[in-house]
């Protein structure tokens, strides 16, 4: 203990105190920007781990945006039909993947629940920062509507001011709906079951966002032949971004009875939610937040996972194929990640889930077309590329990431046989079973089995996709801390493989068409396998990096 | 100052926290003992307002858990076993951040955490500039026994608090908690080091699968057993006996 000469320089004097309401907005608000977790950072360097990757994602956002332009000298209500759908995807996906470490994050439980605050302060406090960081989302993306509806064809100057307005009823509405999707869980299956209820509400809002923003369009488009955007249709009410897209049509568009009616449906939707959400059902909120203080009864439940997947490693396949033990070791990690750990599961299932929905949409566009079709096929196939990529990118994260020092101090030279375990666990519990799905929905919703062989050059492809996050040693499962997964990079990633995918795609079909299918897939295989070999090379090589 | 009634928590079938009643005074250091998984997170956690008890309650310092929880909140400091703190605040950022939840003025604050500084030895530029994340193992649990201290609660509830603290810190937190004590402060010291135990506490209660076993002076039980020591009545009761010869079993097995 210091002697009283040792005394440190003073403080500086600071104004009266903050409210807990906003002393937790701004808490939550800076969690969110700097991550929960660090390693010998100091506070400068802090915020760039996070925040500047969201100011690229604004970038990302405002220049995807752009699409509005295609929109110039259309009616308000169909720019503001198109707005409103995107933005309702992206917020749905943000929300749905930020909501819950923000909103049942376990270790906060120790720093916070013993506090003079109630749960209802936390909740709104939470819901303030995922609805503020939400609206910097929604207006980088909207920007450039902002000023297309100014020249819109029944738009003028007030259109900025309604839009800026329905937008924040959006993000208020769908954070609302997200909320609410896990109080209804829990007062519905229980408080024991929050862990994979949290998953499976996840899940549900991801698919939902992409559903209502891309698929109930496109599905009217086969019931109607086309859409015309017109706010009088009997079917725009069933879609929310309609409901703001009414809105707009309202005050700054043609001002039509139905679009009052569309308009007065999404303010009472979102009220209805927020009340709801945020007074109704906040009791099971606080609920949700001591069950994760309650672990001992959790825990116990937690026995029966991983037999079977000793079982499964010990016998062959696998006992054939997982022959070095930290490969089978790495595997085993991942298996009971992918099983057992609510922040893994939150990450990883609610992100593939949309992605699932993406091939379902091109081949119900696919379906029924005088052409034959084939291009839903062939790019569903390559779709199956980004699921591995994607699920080792997000496996690298976890709330536990300070565990895999152990990694470094084993006796390995590198990552190499860590991300082989990892890639191999994705490969059977993910991959494999999605594309006996991809096939059963190929299968199904085409009614016949003679387009099955375009899935071949996706399956094929397969092994050099699922090595490209393993590259340099970068797929070490559970070993970095979860705010760098907030990462454009990763974005661009999976762009680039995208569009790779689709190139394929395009290959496959015109060699389909053409009648060098099994040449293009001869050509393929041989040149996977030599990438395979490069890239397998290339990682026994890489060697551990230094930690920060 | 602390009454607990019949305090009981169950999880599902399993029973954490067992009809637990006992009574505390102001100005008294309670030593809470008893083995991995006895219940006595549970209670503290419970006692904290952290989780709901299943049955009875418990007032502090007048105020009943169940019907007036932000009362209890505003009256009890708690420095968790886990030690946990939101990693991406510097120590500063977040003592202030504790500070504004007990409606502490900002002045007021920084003169207290001034204090605090120079009490735990701590670096002024480490805790303005750093990240808490960054932070020793030692430095973090002073930072959390801080902010534990910084409304001056009439009731603190300690769970492992020299957990990475060194030798110095150690011997003056004991200092602290002893000081705290005799101008009136309740202190609940849950810890499985049973020699400190022993000599800070004035009163031990020993709990195991939820319910208790014991509850006396240190030196009166111990007397009253007839074990010389603490650790020794402890192991006694709670089935721990066998520990020294299962350990040596086990080390020869580590024997080429």
């Amino acid at each position: 203990m210091n002697a009283p000469s040792d005394t440190p320089p003073p403080l500086q004097a600071a104004g009266p105190a903050l409210s807990p309401g906003r002393t937790l907005r701004r808490l939550f608000l800076t969690l969110f920007l700097r991550g929960r977790s660090s390693r010998g950072l100091r506070k400068e360097s802090a915020p760039k781990s996070v925040g500047s990757k969201l100011a690229l994602a604004l970038v990302f956002y405002a220049l995807f945006g752009m699409f509005a332009l295609f929109f110039l000298q259309q009616p308000v209500f169909a720019l503001s039909v198109y707005l409103h759908a995107m933005t309702l995807v992206f917020l749905g996906m943000f929300v749905a993947a930020s909501a819950g470490e923000v909103l049942f994050n376990k270790d906060e439980a120790d720093i916070l629940m013993h506090r003079p605050v109630t749960s209802r302060a936390l909740l709104w406090a939470k819901i303030g920062v995922l609805t503020e960081v939400s609206l910097w989302l929604a207006g980088a993306f909207n920007l450039t509507g902002f000023f297309v509806g100014i020249g819109g064809k029944d738009g003028g100057w007030l259109f900025p001011i309604t839009h800026a307005i329905s937008t924040i009823m959006e993000a208020l509405f769908c954070t609302g709906t997200v909320v609410l999707v896990y109080q209804l869980c829990l007062r519905w299956f229980g408080r024991e079951r929050l862990d994979g209820l949290m998953t499976t509400a996840q899940v549900f809002v991801a698919v939902a966002a992409v559903v209502a923003g891309q698929v109930v369009p496109r599905l009217l488009i086969r019931i109607s032949g086309t859409i015309k955007f017109n706010a009088g249709s009997w079917w725009i009410g069933l879609l929310p971004p309609a409901w703001f897209a009414g809105f707009d049509d309202a005050f700054a568009g043609r001002g039509i009875r139905s679009s009052w009616e569309l308009a007065g449906f999404g303010l009472a939707a979102t009220a209805v939610v927020l009340w709801l959400a945020f007074g109704k059902l906040a009791r099971d909120y606080e609920t949700g937040l001591q069950t994760l203080n309650e672990a001992s009864a959790i825990r116990s439940q937690r026995r029966a996972g991983r037999r079977w997947v000793d079982v499964l490693v010990h016998v062959p396949p696998l006992r054939w194929w997982l022959r070095d033990p930290v490969v089978r070791a790495s595997f085993l990690l991942t298996a009971a990640y992918l099983v057992r750990d609510r922040d893994v599961k939150l990450r990883i299932y609610p992100g593939l889930a949309p992605m699932l929905v993406m091939p379902f949409i091109f081949l119900m566009q696919d379906h029924g077309r005088s052409d034959g079709g084939g291009f839903g096929v062939a790019f569903t196939g390559g779709y199956l590329g980004l699921i591995p990529l994607l699920a080792l990118n997000l496996l690298k994260y976890s709330q536990q990431w300070q565990a895999s020092d152990m990694f470094r101090a084993a006796p390995m030279p590198g990552p190499a046989p860590l991300c082989h375990g990892a890639r191999q666990a994705v490969c059977w519990f993910l991959t494999f079973p999605l594309l006996v799905l991809f096939g059963l929905m190929v299968w199904l919703l085409r009614g016949e089995n003679l387009h099955l062989p375009l899935l071949l050059p996706g399956i094929i492809a397969l092994p050099i996709y699922a090595l490209i996050p393993c590259l340099g040693g970068k797929a070490v499962p559970l070993s970095l801390p979860n705010e760098e997964a907030k990462s454009a990079a990763r974005g661009l990633s999976m762009i680039g493989v995208m569009l790779v995918s689709i190139a394929l795609s395009g290959l496959a079909l015109w060699a389909w068409s053409g009648g060098w299918f099994k040449w293009l897939l001869l050509v393929e295989t041989v040149l996977v396998i030599a990438f395979y070999v490069g890239m397998r090379l290339s990682l026994a090589a890489a060697r551990w990096r230094p930690l920060e | 100052m602390i009454s607990l009634q019949h305090l009981t928590k169950r999880f599902g079938a399993q029973t954490a926290v067992d009809s637990l009643s006992f009574e505390v005074p102001a100005g008294q250091i309670v030593g809470f003992l008893g083995p991995n998984g006895a219940g006595k997170s549970t209670t503290l956690k419970m006692l904290t307002g952290m989780i709901e008890p299943s049955q009875g309650t418990a007032t502090i310092c007048g105020f009943d858990l169940r019907r007036e929880p932000l009362e209890v909140k505003r009256r009890v400091g708690f420095v968790p076993e886990s030690g946990a703190v939101f990693e991406s605040l510097t120590g500063l950022e977040y003592l202030e951040m504790v500070a504004a939840l007990y409606a502490i003025p900002q002045d007021a604050a920084r003169a207290r955490i001034q204090q605090f500084i120079a009490f735990f030895d701590l670096s002024f530029e480490t805790l303005t500039d750093k990240l808490l994340g960054a932070y020793s193992k030692g430095m973090r649990r002073k930072v959390v026994i801080t902010a534990a201290l910084l409304h001056n609660p009439p009731v603190v509830f300690f769970d492992e608090p020299l957990d990475g603290l060194d030798a110095n810190a150690a011997v003056g937190f004991k200092a602290l908690i002893q000081t705290l004590a005799r101008e009136g402060k309740t202190i609940v010291y849950s810890s499985h080091i049973l020699d400190v135990v022993e000599r800070v506490c004035d009163r031990v209660i020993i709990i195991d699968k939820g319910k208790l076993l014991l509850d006396g002076r240190p030196d009166e039980l111990v007397a009253a057993h007839g074990t010389g020591t603490l650790e020794r009545l402890f192991t006694k009761l709670t089935g721990g006996s066998e520990l020294e010869r299962r350990a040596e079993d086990f080390a020869k097995t580590f024997r080429p």
